[in-house]
Parts: C-alpha cells; sequence; structure tokens
C-alpha cells in the first residue's frame, strides 16, 4: 500500500497539471492550424485499447455519450450523458464549463454557438467512434460536420505527464498485487468464474476502476481467454492478462502459472519468452522504431526454432499501447515504424503459442527512456507454481 | 439504468445450450423470416456492441464482449457472423453461438469479410438488405460494410417493423429472467448486509458483486450514493463510512439476461420510503395486458403526491427488461405503448428532496391475465 501517500495529490492540484497540459495543447494546435474549435467525442464505452478523447481533456470517464468543446482561446466545455450525472462530472472535469443533458447533440450545438465556432473551421475527435444515430442528429444539430482529426488526442496524450506515469505505476502495483492474490486463491476444484471474481473485486478494492482481465486455464492452452466455466485441474497452466486501470492509467501484466509441478518442457519453453522480453526491453531505447522492438523480440523465439509460430493465430501482437489516455505506439508488430519516444507508456508481451508447451504468457507495462525500456512493474513474469 | 461501462464484461459466458437449445433460436427466427419475405429481401444484417446487443444476442445468442459483432441472416442457406476479435480468440467466439459459420472482423482483411458473402446473395438487379442495429453502428463501420455491399445491395432500416426483441418474453426467456432475478435479490440481500455490518457504501455494493460474480453472473452493474440518495455515483474506489440511509443500484447479467434493483435502507424506515413503496405497490397493481406505459406513469404520479420523481429516474417509471438493461417501451408520460402478457418489466419509483432523505425502490414484473407476478423487489 505504500503508493496511497503519493497518490493522494489534492483535486485542485492534479485539476492545474491536467488543464495545463491537455487543454492548453488542444488549443494551441487549433491555433497554430487557423482552426475555430475542436470536437472531441467519446462513445462511453472505454475500450482499453484506444484513446478516450473526453478524458483527455476533461479528465472525467463518460458514462454515456459525451464530448468536449474547446475554441482556440482555450475555452472549454464538457457535455455528458446522461443528465443525472451533473453533478459527479463537474466535481472531476477541469474544463471551465460541464453541462449534463439527455441530448448531446443539442448541448453540443449550443456550446459551439456560445463560443461563436464555424463548425467548417473546426476539427474532431472520436465522433467516427459513437452511433451512426447519434452522429446523424450531430450533424442535424451543427449543420455540418467538423472535419475528423481522429488521431489529435492520442498524439496530445502520447508522453505521459508526471501524474499519469505515477498513475500507471500504481496500477501495476495493483495488477502485482491481484496477481500475488491469484497465486493465493486459486486451487483445483474451483471454476475459471469463481478465480476471476475474486481477482477482479480484490483489485477494484485497492482502487481499480476498471480491469480488462482475460484469465483462463487449460492443460494446453491455444490463446487466453475471458474467464469461463471450467473447472480448474492439477496440470492446468493459468494465463492471466491482468489490466486494472486506476485514474483513467491502464497497466497490464501477462502471467502464467501452473498448477502442480509443471512438465520441464513447459519451464524450458517460458525461458525462451523471458529471453524474449528481456531482448524487448533492452531494444526499446527512445529513438528506435516500433518495429525494430518487434524484431528483437522475434528474433529470440526465432532462434528458438518457433519463427513460424511468430503470426496469428499463434500470438496477435508483441504489446500495444494502454488508453484511455493514448494508446501510442500503437500494436507492437513488425510494421509499426513509429518511433518511440521517452515517457510513453505500453504493454510489452512476447505471449507465444509453442506446440510442446501451449500458449505462454509474459508481459509488463513498461515507459520508454534513453536507455530502454523500463518494466513498471516489481517482479518480471516467472513461471509460477501453485503446489498441490 | 445508465451505469459505467467496463472495458471488458469479464463473466461467464457460453452457449447454454441446456437451457436455449438450437430449436429455441429457430423459433426466434420466425419473426425475421417473415419480414424477409414480406419485403423480398435476401437477408437481414443484425448489428450489435459491447453495450447494446439485444437484437444480436436475441437471433445468435452472441454477446460482444468488446467491440462489436455483425450476423448475416439469409432467406436462405447458413447464417454468418462476424466479430471484432482476433482469429487467435476465434474458437472461444464460436462456443458463444448457435450459428457454425464465425469469422474475424480485425486485421488488415476485416473491411472484405463479408464480400464472399454478399457475393451469394447477388441478383442481375439492386436489392434491398434489411438491418437490425445500424443507429448504433459507428459511421466508419457502416462505411465499410456499404463499401462491400457495392452498387447491389441498399441498405433498408428494420428496427421499426421487427421489433426484435420483443417486448413479450419467450417461455424459455422467462425461465432465464426468474435466474437471473434470483440472483439480483441474493446480491441486494448481501449488499444491504454489508452496509449493516460495515456502513461503507461501496464496500457493501462490491461485497455483492463479488457474490453475484462467483455464482457466474456475466457481468455486474453499482451504483451508490454517499449523500443519502440525493446523487448517484459509479464506482469512486472511496470505501468511505457515511452516516444515514443507504441508496443504491444494482444489476446483475446472468446467461445473457438482467435483472436489477434499487436499494434503499434506512435506519427506520422513514415516511418517505412507506409512500414510495406505496407508490410502487400501485405501478405494480395497474399493470396488465393492455395497460398503456403512459397510464403507469401518471398512477405513479399521483400516488407518489407531493413528492416529485427522483431525477435519477429520467422522467420515467420503468422499463421492459431482458437481453438489455432498459428495453422499449419506457414508462414515461406520454407513452402509449401497450404492456403485453409475459412482458417483463422493471418498475421504479423514487422520491428526491423529501424529508429526512431521498429513496428509491423498484421491482421486476411479469405481466400475467390476472396482473403482475412480482419475481423481484426491493429489499426491506
Amino acid at each position: 500500500m505504500g503508493m496511497g501517500t503519493d497518490m493522494d495529490m489534492g483535486m485542485d492540484q492534479r485539476v492545474v497539471a491536467k488543464k495545463n497540459v491537455r487543454l492548453s495543447a488542444a488549443a494551441k494546435y487549433l491555433a497554430n492550424n487557423s482552426r475555430d474549435g475542436l470536437i472531441a467525442a467519446s462513445n462511453g464505452l472505454n475500450n482499453f485499447l484506444e484513446s478516450n478523447a473526453v478524458y483527455v481533456l476533461s479528465g472525467v470517464r463518460p458514462m454515456g455519450e459525451s464530448a468536449v468543446v474547446v475554441d482556440r482561446d482555450g475555452r472549454s466545455t464538457l457535455i455528458v450523458t446522461p443528465a443525472w450525472d451533473a453533478e459527479r462530472a463537474a466535481s472531476l472535469s477541469w474544463t471551465d464549463h460541464t453541462v449534463a443533458t439527455d441530448d448531446l447533440a443539442a448541448e453540443l450545438a449550443s456550446a459551439v454557438a456560445d463560443y461563436h465556432i464555424a463548425v467548417p473551421r473546426s476539427l474532431s475527435v472520436g465522433l467516427s467512434l459513437l452511433g451512426s444515430g447519434v452522429v446523424a442528429r450531430i450533424e442535424a444539430a451543427l449543420g455540418v460536420l467538423p472535419q475528423a482529426a481522429d488521431e489529435l488526442a492520442r498524439d496530445l496524450a502520447r508522453i505521459r505527464t508526471a501524474e499519469e506515469l505515477k498513475a500507471a505505476e500504481h496500477a501495476t502495483w495493483i495488477a502485482e498485487r491481484g496477481y500475488e492474490h491469484l497465486l493465493e486463491c486459486a486451487r483445483p476444484g474451483m471454476r475459471e468464474y469463481e478465480l476471476a471474481a475474486e481477482l477482479y473485486c480484490f483489485s477494484k478494492k485497492l482502487g481499480a476502476e476498471d480491469n480488462f482481465l482475460l484469465m483462463s486455464a487449460s492443460q494446453h492452452n491455444l490463446a487466453v481467454r475471458a474467464a469461463g466455466e471450467r473447472i480448474l485441474d492439477v496440470g492446468d497452466i493459468i494465463l492471466s492478462e491482468i489490466t486494472p486501470c486506476y485514474r483513467g492509467q491502464f497497466a497490464q501484466i501477462c502471467r502464467t502459472t501452473a498448477i502442480g509441478e509443471p512438465r520441464p518442457v513447459v519451464r524450458d519453453k517460458y525461458a525462451i519468452l523471458q529471453d524474449a522480453m528481456r531482448a524487448g526491453l533492452e531494444a526499446g531505447r527512445a529513438g528506435t522504431t516500433v518495429a525494430e522492438v518487434t524484431r528483437a523480440i522475434n528474433g529470440v523465439i526465432t532462434e528458438a526454432g518457433y519463427g513460424d509460430y511468430c503470426r496469428p493465430p499463434y500470438m496477435r501482437v508483441r504489446g500495444h499501447g494502454l488508453g484511455i489516455t493514448s494508446d501510442r505506439p500503437g500494436d507492437i508488430v513488425d510494421s509499426n515504424e513509429r518511433v518511440l519516444e521517452n515517457g510513453m507508456v505500453f504493454v510489452m508481451h512476447p505471449n507465444q503459442y509453442i506446440p510442446e508447451s501451449g500458449y505462454l504468457m509474459c508481459g509488463e507495462p513498461v515507459v520508454v527512456t534513453d536507455q530502454g525500456c523500463r518494466a513498471l512493474s516489481a517482479q518480471l513474469a516467472q513461471l509460477d507454481v501453485i503446489p498441490v | 439504468m445508465r451505469t459505467m461501462q467496463p472495458s471488458v464484461t469479464i463473466g461467464s459466458y457460453t452457449w447454454a445450450q441446456d437451457r436455449l437449445p438450437s430449436d429455441e433460436f429457430e423459433l426466434r427466427l420466425g419473426d425475421v423470416h417473415a419480414a424477409i419475405e414480406r419485403n423480398s429481401w435476401p437477408a437481414v444484417l443484425v448489428y450489435g456492441d459491447v453495450r447494446d446487443h439485444g437484437a444480436l444476442a436475441y437471433l445468435s445468442n452472441f454477446i460482444p464482449r468488446v467491440r462489436w459483432g455483425m450476423a448475416l441472416l439469409p432467406r436462405s442457406g447458413d447464417p454468418r457472423l462476424l466479430c471484432a476479435m482476433s482469429t487467435r480468440d476465434l474458437p472461444a467466439m464460436r462456443g458463444l453461438t448457435w450459428i457454425a459459420d464465425v469469422r474475424s472482423g480485425m486485421g488488415p482483411e476485416w473491411t472484405k469479410a463479408f464480400d464472399p458473402w454478399f457475393e451469394q446473395l447477388k441478383l442481375d438487379r439492386p436489392v434491398e438488405l434489411g438491418t437490425l442495429g445500424f443507429d448504433l453502428m459507428a459511421p466508419v463501420l457502416q462505411q465499410a460494410v456499404r463499401h462491400s455491399l457495392g452498387e447491389h445491395f441498399t441498405l433498408r432500416r428494420a428496427d421499426d417493423i421487427l421489433a426484435i426483441p420483443p417486448q413479450r418474453k419467450r417461455p424459455r426467456e422467462l425461465t432465464m429472467m426468474r435466474a437471473s432475478c434470483q440472483l439480483v435479490e441474493t446480491a441486494a440481500d448481501r449488499f444491504v448486509e454489508s452496509w449493516r455490518n460495515n456502513g461503507e457504501p461501496e464496500t457493501a455494493a462490491l461485497d455483492a458483486e463479488r457474490l453475484a460474480r462467483s455464482l457466474a453472473a456475466q457481468d455486474v452493474r453499482t451504483l451508490i450514493s454517499l449523500d443519502g440518495g440525493r446523487r448517484l455515483i459509479p464506482y469512486a474506489g472511496r470505501f468511505e463510512k457515511i452516516a444515514g440511509s443507504l441508496v443504491g443500484y444494482l444489476a446483475v447479467k446472468l446467461a445473457g439476461y438482467w435483472a436489477d434493483l434499487f436499494v434503499t435502507v434506512e435506519q427506520r424506515p422513514s415516511a418517505a420510503l412507506r409512500h414510495a413503496a406505496g407508490a410502487l405497490d400501485a405501478v405494480i397493481a395497474a399493470v396488465k395486458p393492455g395497460a398503456r406505459a403512459g397510464d403507469l406513469f401518471a398512477t405513479a404520479a399521483e400516488a407518489l403526491g407531493p413528492y416529485s420523481l427522483h431525477p435519477v429516474l429520467n422522467g420515467r417509471v420503468g422499463h421492459s427488461i431482458g437481453l438489455s438493461l432498459d428495453e422499449p417501451p419506457h414508462l414515461c408520460a406520454a407513452s402509449q405503448t401497450e404492456l403485453v402478457e409475459n412482458g417483463v418489466y422493471a418498475l421504479q419509483v423514487g422520491i428526491a428532496e423529501a424529508e429526512p432523505g431521498n429513496v428509491i425502490v423498484s421491482a421486476i414484473v411479469r405481466n400475467t391475465p390476472s396482473g403482475a407476478e412480482v419475481l423481484v423487489r426491493s429489499p426491506a
């Protein structure tokens, strides 16, 4: 619980810090590009692989469809649905104004009019993610839709602020405690969903507002999946992808756990993933590309004789960005030529299906530095064993 | 009730063939096939996302855990399902639906996934395809679908001519709803018990959630009040002790079907709570096949007087419930919709700014020829 004090920064301090960074950056971008305003929308679905533009610009995780309107002078209004969420949103938002409504389109038109924003000279983020019915109503209310600039929010937020990095570290701390809890709780005879319930609620008790949790078990896994009704058994390999969210920062650890001593071949193959992880951490220096990091990871697995398995369905990606602030640098794949920058946060996971062992998981949230990627977790993944 | 949407639903999903065998879906598809015949459509496309998927789940049993899913239900031939999951995840996805042909809607080629399917439906002239749930679909996805359809097909919105899922629950659905109601009752009791033990609304909500999830709930949503029921908020991670009454909301989803309850617990039941309970009784008593939704609202409003309806209820005193937490019809003042036999409705009554506090209570009922059968009601 040692990080509790660090995270107890008062709301006023956090408001000032974030407002300076995100809203100011958006206003500056508008001014530099001779744009009147920005409409940043969210569908309220909280996809952990995507940037949530409303969260980026307001600090509010919305329950329903919502939007932030910013003009080039930096004036800003948050509009959330449903109407009864007004006070919560206003207490959390660092926009100048907060409005709660059941008619997003009408309130958007009102805010745009208040700021004298010419919609044809404006930009939008996230409208492409809303349902087409809502978008049609917004278009009718505004007369025309702003030009889409869907990369803007994720670009503005691609480098974590010091406070966001602290929150990501705390989310990692929750994930690691959650995994320890899994090691204590998991036992033969338990259903997967019972274990998932324990883990999910335990992380909420520690402060996680969300958790992208996949956790499943098999004698020979093909992939990780969401928990089902399967009963845990001796000899199972439990795969867990534990992804708590703390103050808007998702952090993911990927772990592999054997119930009972695993066959030696499982330990041998797991060591390949650990080597690949170390290669990825070392390669991930600021200035290198995502593709280079991917090749470093795949190189280890190829050298071990599994180059043919470095593709779906034997794996998906070697990691990915983490919403809801910014999902930069994107998927860790060899076709991604994005250059890593100091302060980017993503999960690196050389998770891999290997015929002799089944699917194995090994992953850490990392922050990019000049010396390579630094894992946010205190303990790198190892093959853990639950004694029986 | 609108609640915070989680990034993924973690609970146990499967196609429960012992409770919903494939003949159930043949029966459910009857209305769709009739519409196909009436309109000379070669197929209907059904879309749903992680939050709103009532039509898709009703017809396919597929519930997206993340992102979206889309089914193509043809007049003849086999149905198909496209889900926004990677190929790695497809074996698990195939276990969630009776549809055998399940494809990935992710990766660089996803926009072409329907091409061969549409190819088989082409005629020598442009034809219409019916659509369900396309209002929920993001424009970028709609564009991809339209591109795939080319000039051979136009889309015809079918949501207004095909009420899917229907207001009237099928017999097997009623069985599922009873199980969901039983689970929410069990979890609500834990909510209250925990609150009485520790006085922390968030701990109580989390205890209820843990219990429901351990009993196979696929999803659990909670809202609590930290100010005596004046406003409800989603999880905030504060775990504070709060003096006074407990006001909260709990929804559980079991085997695809939702049940929800408001919870109001006072040290000694106040006049406001008794008043709200009386208003709920009045609404329950007014439920019968053919009753108009607007009349139920009027009944509640009259019984609530002189108090006003709690704003969290959004000007309604309930709605249908089932595969979606909030299905039409909504029991609001202007609604002329008639309630149907074997419809299942969440009835919700609340009072704001009463002395000494705010209260919200609710029940879920089945509409029978002899009136409402109460499936579950807020704990006393």
